[in-house]
């Protein structure tokens, strides 16, 4: 393998990696405040939404994140004429899909918590959403951060499904470089351990939250 | 989504007193509340007996609104419970306390008792601090301000709890079981802390097994069976000579273990 390639271009593959991360923390605010906001509904039990909540749930963990890409990118062109940016359309799907998991992580946590945390808020006064964000989320903690973490990783690498809507990240950097000078091999090998290098802290930090997690 | 906050409407609640006609509650198939009345007056302390299972529980929730009755009407502190609309007048304006103490583990029992006086009352953090500061001090836990509840004994907690209760400076206490969950040498602590409450005038509606505490500090005894209030009166004559059988089988029961 010919490393020099990889030195020759390192701008592209820099400017790919910038990409892949903008879209990656995006997509985790994004992702993570609906999540939460899907959690909250799913488990107030209200009446309508609570069951369009199930239904946005079932949707999007039941396709592929390829084909709902496809369709938001597509589908917005379609419709409204001009049609949606690449990376707003990226954005959207990563965040329904990944948003859709999420939910369900959080809601795992926020059911764990007693339901005495509830009547003792409810009979103090405090209003619910008061009680949701003061009172239930911080005790889920122990619960949530190692899976939602490990479904960060999972949406990082979810991001370069966007090359197939035409994002310039990591991966369509990588084979650009690939365009140019060949070495396919190689390339690809560089943008794997350029992935490896955003994910592996992540792992790390899964892993000793888990750890944590057992011993407390 | 609206949110009225109960808390503002600092009127609602003008009164102690508890007025509960006809209530009826069930669970799916099991009728638990099957016309239940009882009235407490202002400075009143009720206490709660009965076997397990026979309603105590839900009756002391409904009277909180963490449950609500299928019919009946219940009064407490002047709020209609049986008005949808006017329930919620009632949060904040009594204390409840669990059996399992729900303090709020992620605070320490200052934050426990401060909460609701800077979210509901909307005190000040000094304001609330003090006034905090103070309740933990009623129930002798000023030195504990700054521990976690896992750092405290279950005595300890209990009596949190009721500090956090305290501090919003309720109409009405209703304990539920507040001392079953503890080690024998820590009921003393906090049916002391109740024992305190009661003479400063404290109107209190408790669920107990500890016959002790009703004897001497109870100005009532609810016997509660097949989810009606089967006899009550003074706890000299619901001890000393029960009418009921029933009744007599139960203290029997509850006596000798
Ligand atoms: N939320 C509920 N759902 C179904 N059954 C319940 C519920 N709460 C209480 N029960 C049942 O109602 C009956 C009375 O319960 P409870 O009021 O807790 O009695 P007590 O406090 O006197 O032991 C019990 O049989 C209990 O299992
Ligand atoms: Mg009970």
């Amino acid at each position: 393998m010919d490393w020099s390639v990889i030195w020759s271009n390192h701008d592209l593959y820099l400017s790919g990696l910038w990409s892949t991360v903008l879209m990656s923390l995006a997509a985790i605010a994004t992702a993570t405040l609906l999540g939460l906001v899907v959690a909250a509904i799913r488990t107030s039990r209200i009446p309508v939404l609570s069951q369009v909540a199930r239904a946005y749930l079932e949707v999007f963990r039941g396709t592929p994140l390829l084909i709902q890409m496809l369709f938001i990118y597509f589908g917005a062109a379609y419709l409204s004429g001009f049609g949606i940016t690449v990376f707003g359309a990226a954005l959207l799907a990563l965040t329904l899909y990944q948003g859709a998991y999420i939910a369900e992580i959080f809601r795992a946590g926020i059911e764990a918590v007693p339901r005495g945390q509830w009547e003792a808020a409810r009979v103090l006064g405090l209003p619910r959403t008061q009680t949701f964000v003061g009172v239930i989320l911080p005790q889920t903690r122990a619960i949530v951060l190692p899976p939602l973490v490990g479904q960060y990783l999972s949406l990082i690498k979810d991001t370069s499904i966007a090359v197939v809507i035409g994002y310039v990240e990591l991966v369509r950097q990588g084979q650009a470089v690939i365009d140019r000078v060949g070495s396919p091999a190689t390339s690809y090998v560089a943008v794997a351990v350029l992935y490896f290098v955003i994910c592996y802290p992540l792992s790390l930090l899964v892993r000793h939250m888990e750890r944590k997690a057992v011993t407390a | 989504m609206m949110i009225t906050d109960p808390a503002a409407q600092q009127t609602a609640v003008t009164t102690s007193r508890i007025s509960l006609s006809g209530v009826h509650k069930r669970f799916g198939d099991l009728e638990v509340l099957k016309g239940v009345d009882v009235d407490v007056e202002s400075g009143e302390v009720v206490v709660l007996i009965g076997a397990s299972g026979s309603g105590k529980s839900t009756l002391l929730r409904i009277m909180c609104d963490l449950e609500r009755a299928d019919s009946g009407e219940v009064w407490v502190g002047g709020v209609p419970l049986h008005d949808r609309k006017r329930a919620p007048e009632i949060f904040g304006h009594v204390g409840m306390v669990f059996q399992q103490f729900n303090l709020f583990p992620h605070k320490t029992a200052l934050g426990n008792v401060m909460l609701a006086l800077l979210k509901v009352r909307k005190l000040g953090r000094a304001e609330a601090e003090e006034r905090g500061r103070a309740a933990l001090k009623r129930v002798g836990l000023d030195t504990k301000a700054d521990s976690y509840p896992a750092q405290l004994s279950g005595g300890q907690q209990q009596r949190v709890a009721i500090a956090r209760a305290l501090a919003m400076d309720p109409a009405i206490m209703f304990f539920d079981e507040p001392t079953s969950a503890l080690d024998p040498e820590l009921v003393g602590e906090v049916t002391g802390v109740m024992r305190s409450l009661a003479e400063e005038g404290m109107t209190m509606v408790v669920v107990t097994h500890e016959m002790r505490f009703a004897k001497d500090t109870a100005d009532r005894v609810i016997f509660m069976d097949g989810g009606v209030v089967l006899e009550q009166g003074p706890p000299e004559r619901v001890f000393g000579s029960p009418a009921e059988a029933r009744t007599q089988q139960f203290l029997h029961r509850v006596l000798d273990t």
